[in-house]
Order: C-alpha cells, then sequence, then structure tokens
C-alpha cells in the first residue's frame, strides 16, 4: 500500500465507482479504498443476514424468509430512466456486459385517494381514468405539445420562450386542474416540491420529454429499467470497469484516514499504519465529515411482502408516487417495489420501499400514508439517515466530496453530480450525447 | 434473446477463474483462448473475459470465462463477479504452499455469492516447476474428493492439460444443464420477461445460462 497514486477513491459507493472507472479508463493510476468488506457503501444491496444485522442487531434472520443469499435489498432505492443519464454513462463506458436489465411494470401515481397508472402521452392521457372526459381533451393537447417541442424549432415553440414562461404560466395556457398539475409536475416531470411550478418551463418540459422517450424506448409500461440482482450491481460493474483498466481495490480498510500538509492540501491516506501517497482524494461525505454539512433527513421504511403491492395490476416491479399536496405535506413520498423476477428476493417474495425527506422525527407515523399502500407484510424496518453537501473548496485541498444521495425516485441528480465531479477533477467535460445514437440503436 | 425454440440453439455459459494472486489465472485462460503465454504478465490489467467456443452433441457450446481483473489482490472480487456462473476453476501455485491453504476461502466465497455453480475444479498450475514443487498431487487429489471437485495439474507455459481442464469443466456443465432443462423451462420463462437489451446484442438466440438457471 506503500505507493503513490494520482487519486484515492474512499468509499465504493455508485459515483465513486463510476469517477474511479472514468479516472482509470483516462489511465489515472487510481487506488480505490472501503471501510467496509463489501462493495456499495450507501447504494449497497444487502443480503437477509447483512440486513438483519443492519436493523435488528441480529446476526441471523428468520429461516421461513428463505436463504439469505437470495436477497438483495437496495438501500438506496431507484429506478433507472431508460433514456436518462446512467443509460447513457452505462453505454458509454461499455459497463452494460457486466449487467442484465427488466423493465419496469408500472408507474403509478396517488391522487384523490386512489393508486392510478400515469399518463405520458396524448393517447394514454385520453385513456386515463385520472382526468374527466374535458380535462383529458386539455392535457391530451398540453402532451402533444410537449412532444412536439423541440428546442432548435421555433416553429413548435407555440410563441412562448420557454426559459422565460414559468411552469404555471405554461400550464395555465392548457387550462389543467390542480391534479392533473400535480401528477404532472411530480410523477412524469419528477419534481420533488413545487417550486418548479414558479420556475422557466423548459426544464419541466425536458422532463417530460424524457420520461415520455424513456417510456417509447423498450415499448414497456414504465419509463424505467431496473438491473437483475439490485442496484448494488451498478457500483460493482463500475469498479470491475476501473479494475480491468489497472485501479487497485482494497476492502475492508478500517480508519482511512486522510492527511494533509500544513498548507491543507491532501498528501495520501494511511490506514492501519501505512500510509499511501496522492494527488487528490475522491470520497463520499462519510470519509471527510468536517469537510460536509447536513442538509437534510430521509425517512424510509423497508417491507418484505408475499405479494404485489394491490391496485398496481399485479406489478413485480413499481413505483407509485405520492404527490406532497396529496398528503399536504412539503415533499413527495415514493413507494417501490421489486420481486423475484429481478433476483433480488427468493420465488414468491417481493421487496418494498417507502422513503421520503423527513419532516418529523418519527418515520413510522410519517410514512403510514406510503406504508398503507403495501397491504399486509411480513416484515418491516423503520429508520431514518442524514444527507450531506460539501462544504470544502477542491481548488484548495484537492478532496473531491460527493453529495449524499437525494429522495428522488431515479439517478439523473445522481449523475449529475457524478459528471460535474468530473469535470473539476479532470477539466474535462463528459460527453454523453454521442453515445445518444447508440442508446436509440438499441431500441428493439 | 427470448427465442428460445428457434433450431440450431446455442449455449453460453459463466465460468470464473479464482484463486490468488499470481498462481497463473490469467496465463491459463490466454493459453486457452489465444495459445498465448506471457512469462512477465504482472497483475491483471486489461483483460475482461474470453469466450471460446467447442461442439457437444453437435451443438455449439460457447464458454464466457472471467478472470478476476486484479481484485483478488487484495481481496475485493466483487459479488458481482460470481452472479450465475455455472463454472468454477479454483487454480493454486504448486510452488507455493500458502496458495493451496486459502482454496478453502476462495471455495467459501463462491459458495457465498452463487447457487448456480454446477461443475468446479480445482487446478494446481505450474506444473512445469517440478523441482521446486511444494504441494503434492495426493494433497491436490485428496482436497478436491473432500470438497467434491474435479482436479486437474496444469502448465500455462507449456501447454500442459490447460485444454483438457476447461473443456472438461464445459462439458460436465453441458450435461447437467441439459439435464436440469427438462425441469425448469417454466420457472425460467418467468424470469426471462420483461427482460430489456441496452446494446445489439451479438448473441442474438443465444442461451444464457450465466442468470436463468436459478
Amino acid at each position: 500500500m506503500d505507493e503513490e497514486y494520482e487519486v484515492i477513491v474512499l468509499g465504493t459507493g455508485l459515483k465513486e465507482c463510476i469517477l474511479s472507472g472514468l479516472l482509470s479508463v483516462d489511465g489515472v493510476k487510481v487506488l480505490h479504498m472501503d471501510r467496509n468488506d463489501y462493495y456499495g457503501g450507501e447504494s449497497t444491496s444487502l443480503n437477509l443476514n447483512q440486513l438483519w444485522k443492519k436493523f435488528r442487531g441480529e446476526e441471523k434472520a428468520p429461516e421461513h424468509l428463505g436463504a439469505s443469499r437470495d436477497y438483495n435489498v437496495d438501500m438506496m432505492p431507484k429506478f433507472m430512466m431508460g433514456n436518462g443519464k446512467l443509460v447513457r454513462t452505462l453505454i458509454h463506458t461499455d459497463v452494460t456486459k457486466y449487467l442484465s436489465f427488466k423493465a419496469v411494470d408500472g408507474s403509478y401515481v396517488f391522487v384523490k385517494g386512489k393508486v392510478q397508472k400515469v399518463p405520458a402521452t396524448p393517447m394514454e392521457a385520453l385513456k386515463s381514468s385520472l382526468m374527466g372526459i374535458f380535462e383529458k381533451r386539455r392535457a391530451g393537447k398540453f402532451f402533444s405539445f410537449v412532444q412536439e417541442y423541440d428546442e432548435k424549432d421555433p416553429k413548435t415553440h407555440d410563441g412562448m420562450d420557454l426559459t422565460r414562461v414559468t411552469t404555471k404560466e405554461l400550464i395555465a395556457k392548457y387550462g389543467l386542474d390542480g391534479n392533473t398539475i400535480d401528477f404532472i409536475g411530480h410523477a412524469v416531470a419528477l419534481h420533488t416540491n413545487d417550486q418548479h411550478l414558479d420556475q422557466p418551463a423548459f426544464d419541466t418540459v425536458m422532463r417530460m420529454k424524457l420520461y415520455a422517450e424513456s417510456l417509447a424506448r423498450f415499448q414497456g409500461t414504465s419509463p424505467y429499467i431496473y438491473p437483475l440482482y439490485g442496484l448494488g450491481e451498478l457500483p460493482q460493474a463500475f469498479a470491475r470497469l476501473s479494475a480491468v483498466y489497472g485501479g487497485t481495490y482494497m476492502l475492508n480498510k478500517p480508519e482511512c484516514k486522510v492527511e494533509f500538509d500544513e498548507g491543507g492540501k491532501v498528501i495520501g491516506v494511511t490506514s492501519e499504519g501505512e500510509t499511501a501517497k496522492c494527488k487528490k482524494i475522491v470520497c463520499d461525505p462519510s470519509y471527510l465529515p468536517n469537510k460536509v454539512r447536513k442538509i437534510g433527513r430521509v425517512a424510509r421504511a423497508i417491507a418484505i411482502m408475499s405479494h404485489p403491492i394491490p391496485n398496481t395490476n399485479d406489478s413485480h416491479s413499481v413505483q407509485v408516487i405520492i404527490p406532497q399536496k396529496q398528503l399536504a405535506r412539503k415533499s413527495d413520498m415514493y413507494v417501490f417495489c421489486c420481486s423475484y423476477s429481478h433476483n433480488v428476493a427468493p420465488k414468491g417474495k417481493f421487496i418494498a420501499f417507502v422513503s421520503t425527506d423527513a419532516e418529523t422525527d418519527n418515520p413510522q407515523t410519517e410514512l403510514k400514508p406510503g406504508t398503507d399502500l403495501l397491504g399486509p407484510v411480513d416484515e418491516i424496518f423503520f429508520d431514518m439517515y442524514d444527507r450531506y453537501e460539501p462544504v470544502n473548496e477542491p481548488e484548495l485541498d484537492n478532496c473531491f466530496i460527493s453529495t449524499s444521495y437525494d429522495a428522488t425516485t431515479h439517478f439523473e441528480t445522481t449523475v449529475a453530480d457524478v459528471l460535474n465531479m468530473y469535470t473539476l477533477i479532470t477539466g474535462k467535460q463528459l460527453d454523453l450525447s454521442v453515445d445518444l445514437s447508440a442508446a436509440s440503436a438499441a431500441e428493439e | 434473446m427470448s427465442d428460445d425454440d428457434e433450431r440450431g440453439e446455442e449455449y453460453l455459459f459463466k465460468i470464473v477463474i479464482i484463486g490468488d494472486s499470481a498462481v497463473g489465472k490469467s496465463n491459463l485462460l490466454t493459453r486457452y483462448a489465444r495459445n498465448e503465454f506471457n512469462p512477465n504478465s504482472k497483475a491483471t490489467i486489461g483483460v475482461e473475459f474470453q469466450t471460446q467456443s467447442m461442439l457437444i452433441d453437435g451443438k455449439e457450446v460457447k464458454a464466457q470465462i472471467w478472470d478476476t481483473a486484479g481484485q483478488e489482490r487484495f481481496r475485493a472480487v466483487t459479488s458481482a463477479y460470481y452472479r450465475g456462473a455455472v463454472g468454477a476453476l479454483v487454480v493454486y501455485d504448486i510452488t507455493r504452499s500458502s496458495t493451496f491453504e486459502n482454496v478453502g476461502r476462495w471455495l467459501d466465497e463462491l459458495n457465498t455469492h452463487s447457487d448456480t455453480t454446477v461443475a468446479k475444479m480445482l487446478i494446481g498450475n505450474k506444473c512445469d516447476l517440478e523441482s521446486i514443487r511444494a504441494v503434492s498431487v495426493e494433497e491436490g487429489k485428496s482436497l478436491a474428493e473432500s470438497e467434491g471437485l474435479f482436479f486437474m495439474e496444469t502448465s500455462a507455459l507449456d501447454s500442459t492439460n490447460v485444454k483438457t481442464a476447461f473443456e472438461m469443466v464445459i462439458r460436465e456443465i453441458y450435461s447437467n444443464i441439459s439435464r436440469k432443462q427438462l425441469n425448469s423451462d417454466s420457472y425460467k420463462e418467468e424470469l426471462t420477461v420483461n427482460r430489456v437489451s441496452l446494446v445489439k446484442n451479438e448473441n442474438e438466440g443465444t442461451k444464457t445460462f450465466s442468470c436463468c438457471s436459478r
């Protein structure tokens, strides 16, 4: 370990592993360490015994739940947008060859006290039971405008400059009612709160297009895909990419103390009495607690069940978004479910998650509207965890710290953080647009 | 990749090679796949997996053989590496007894992460170095017997037994899978529903047993 590296990466969460992979491919000499004896950090997937140890403090789970290794329970439940940034990163790096994916069965929204399918195209809007007959036609027109909208073609702009017009003004033009605005903003554009209504509509329109294009891509019934064996496979796949390009991997390294010179610049990392020298550090917030600040808290529930979520057409994988307003909250609540058909549980078992930005200290009560949708559960765990963001200046200390994973339901913000860090570290932009053609070529 | 009924079907098996650093895992693989040997190869860099085909019962059987990419050096092989592996070669160096003593730990790791492995072989590599041998053939044999593994000594340097060892594992997988297949089709069908491909699949119509044979 007493060697010199250009970059030492601490923590094997998804963000750190993508960066490690990209840097190694660039020819950078990387050492990647984790204090845990498993990959994935906060974004790992746990087997049943690991899950019991974390939440119940016991080493062994009850036998009736099946074999421990048949479980891969995501600690950071999210789905991947079929046409999103993570998919493009996977294709760009060719990491797809280590992974298998399945389309997610269903995308639902909780509106007016009911779980209902999310319509995302003019056709679907007309069939949806979410809206009355006149509202459907208005929504259909709005979806058509979004589908046609092309940034570069003023003819499709309908006389509006979307970088100036707010989302509220755009929606007013189509005369949509409150519930429609709610499901479009939260379940299609996937905003986590209502701030977008007062911001330029461009972002919301692009998000709606991403949703619709992702939906069209695999001709599935949702815009999402999900890797077999759980999300914990993603960091491991990028770690393999890094290793194939010469990255050195060490797990189970206690302490991992970052060392600085008198000027405050990083010089290396010490673990078990040995110091590896480096020019730069890339890490998650837990490795440099003095250089981050708390920005929020997430409340979550993890349930093991023997049935799919009721009212979701028996979907083996599904997302249900509960917009804040439907519960008179400040932030949305998210319900996920996946099952044995994704190799994350033994045959017949389902894993469901409910999560939200915490507004109280009692996750059990706060998450009840979400857990009520699950029906009977075999086991359920509640907990809360803090979220952090860096406050250091990387140009002064050469430390590049990722932001904790947010409560969004997909990986768009995760990859945006990674791309931003990549630019800070290397001074280069990672161009993912070139892969668009490759991505669409894969449409079948 | 779902058209299982197509005629002229192919088989694709995932096989992993495990064992301590510098026992010759990569050289075994390149000797088998490309008939090459690099005496100066340091820790593995740039090796992914190699795909080799052989004919069994008139059917083309492909083996996708994975190398550890050097992650075994500090015992950081990913659990994903073992996913869906149907065959495994556990390699030690006959001139270094520590690599033989660690075989048990590698088997534990394999069993923790994979329940799909139907053919396992213990390999004592570098048998061309008879003069500095530290592990006897009998010791290798008896460990293999007690753990239920095939056993062979090989030399990636002079090619001894390399092809034989890989082909024995592939044949064993094939005969196991063909038998198992009769009973498992319905469950497998269920598991392949909604499968999506992010890239054009070169092996369209290929049966992948890497993740469907659970």
